[in-house]
């Protein structure tokens, strides 16, 4: 349990340093930042203690606006994704798999984990954008930072994951 | 009541969520305008003092920009010196002259060494501007420390420059503060020594004296530096003395150099070929 709690913080700060340093320093086309702290929430494997996923979302959600002077947004972005990640996890799971399973390339294959990030980025990005925008004045432009963020978080997300599944295998 | 409780036991978390996001937008909407608070922000001790800890590393890559900006401003600042150190020179030749008009303007393109060797007996530098933008061969080379060498090749990108430690580069000099001139020769060896042939007998040589270039021939200014006498010794004829002279220049860490792109006139040029091919009509 302590292990666990350990490396979940270990891993937080990790992708927090790497969202706040590398990931805010890309603009794609000057419309897309993609926010990998999604990451954390998306393999998290917590949906026992759905308390816990929520507050753990919300505070890393926070911890990143301060660094990025984004008050709020991120945070009820990342508490929404906590909120859904369970029931979308439990959705896009294939139908012969184990309920706690850890969400992996591996346990659920390539398209269905690749679909099940993209959804949930879609969530964070989609909640981020709109706040962001606020008024729906330009909404086409919304949209397409959403879609484009949540393309490029899911690819990041999807490269993370093969470079620690490799590294782990090796 | 027991069936309430459970309700909201079981419903825990949406409560907890909707509290959440409450505070989410609050934030959010308190932030907006005038900033209520600055707990939330980059202003926040905490965070303040992490991101300074991160520039001090990060400041670490943007050294080359800086150096390069630098590196620019030294350039502008040494045309200056040049204009100066030349309208000096002239107002101590002749004082009846007038300061303005007279000082030629010295264009100087800045360019970094890319390959070098120093251990060789033929040294040769290739630094990264070429004819493409301006360089053309025989043109003088100075770093901010002074003179390295003269271009001897050029391709529209790259151009290749004899240094001073080159056993072929000759180039003309004079110490500091007297009109007595000579030779500056490298014979091998050490990359941060070279000598000052050809010196009169009859000159007052100090140690540390400062040698300059003399402006004779049409590849450098006169006055910029080259290095300091270190020893004086006797040419082996025994005519003249032979100066060891350290430079100035840097040749194992060279980066950026200057090459001073408009010094050498066609006018002077075709006068001077002019006289050849009348002398050797007379001949």
């Amino acid at each position: 349990m302590n292990n666990r709690i350990v490396l979940t913080v270990f891993k937080s700060i990790i992708i927090l340093i790497v969202q706040v340093l590398i990931c805010n320093n890309i603009h794609l086309l000057s419309y897309a930042s993609p926010l990998i702290i999604g990451y954390l929430l998306i393999t998290s494997d917590m949906k026992e203690d759905r308390i816990t996923l929520l507050l753990y979302g919300f505070f890393i959600g926070l911890i990143y606006d301060m660094f990025s002077n984004t008050a709020g947004m991120a945070a009820a972005g990342m508490t929404l994704l906590a909120m859904t990640q369970p029931s979308l996890l439990k959705y896009m799971s294939p139908r012969e798999t184990d309920d706690d399973v850890e969400p992996t390339i591996q346990t659920m294959g390539f398209w269905n984990y690749a679909s099940y990030v993209f959804l949930a980025m879609m969530i964070l990005h989609t909640v981020y954008y709109f706040l962001d925008a606020f008024m729906l004045a330009n909404i086409q432009l919304t949209i397409f930072s959403s879609v484009l963020s949540a393309l490029l978080a899911t690819v990041l997300v999807l490269g993370i994951d093969m470079l620690t599944t490799t590294s782990k295998r090796n | 009541m027991r069936n309430l409780l459970d309700f909201l036991f079981n419903f825990k978390h949406w409560f907890l969520f909707i509290f959440l996001e409450f505070i989410c937008l609050t934030v959010l909407f308190n932030h907006d305008g005038y900033q209520k608070s600055v707990y939330f922000t980059t202003a926040n001790e905490a965070v303040g003092s992490t991101y300074s800890l991160i520039s001090s590393v990060t400041s670490y890559l943007n050294l080359s920009t800086e150096n390069q900006s630098l590196e620019a401003k030294n350039e502008e600042l040494r045309k200056q010196l040049y204009e100066l150190q030349q309208q000096v020179y002239e107002l101590k030749k002749d004082s009846n002259r007038h300061i303005s008009g007279l000082a030629p303007k010295y264009n100087v393109v800045s360019a970094q060494v890319v390959g070098a060797t120093t251990h060789k007996s033929n040294n040769l530098l290739t630094i990264n501007k070429g004819s493409a933008d301006g360089i053309k061969e025989e043109m003088g080379v100075v770093s901010s420390n002074g003179v390295v060498g003269i271009v001897y090749l050029t391709s529209s990108h790259y151009s290749i420059v004899i240094p001073i430690i080159n056993t072929t580069s000759k180039i003309s000099c004079k110490l500091r503060g007297t009109q007595n001139f000579g030779t500056l020769q490298w014979f091998k060896g050490r990359a941060d020594v070279a000598y000052m042939t050809d010196v009169p007998r009859h000159s007052q040589v100090e140690k540390g004296e400062v040698v300059l270039t003399n402006g004779y021939s049409d590849i450098f200014p006169p006055g910029i530096p080259i290095g300091f006498v270190i020893e004086k010794g006797d040419s082996p004829d025994g005519m003249s003395y032979l100066l060891k002279v350290g430079l100035y220049t840097k040749f194992e860490t060279i980066r950026e150099v200057s090459v001073i792109t408009n010094y050498n006139k066609p006018e002077r040029k075709a006068l001077e070929s002019k006289a050849d091919s009348l002398l050797n009509n007379i001949n």
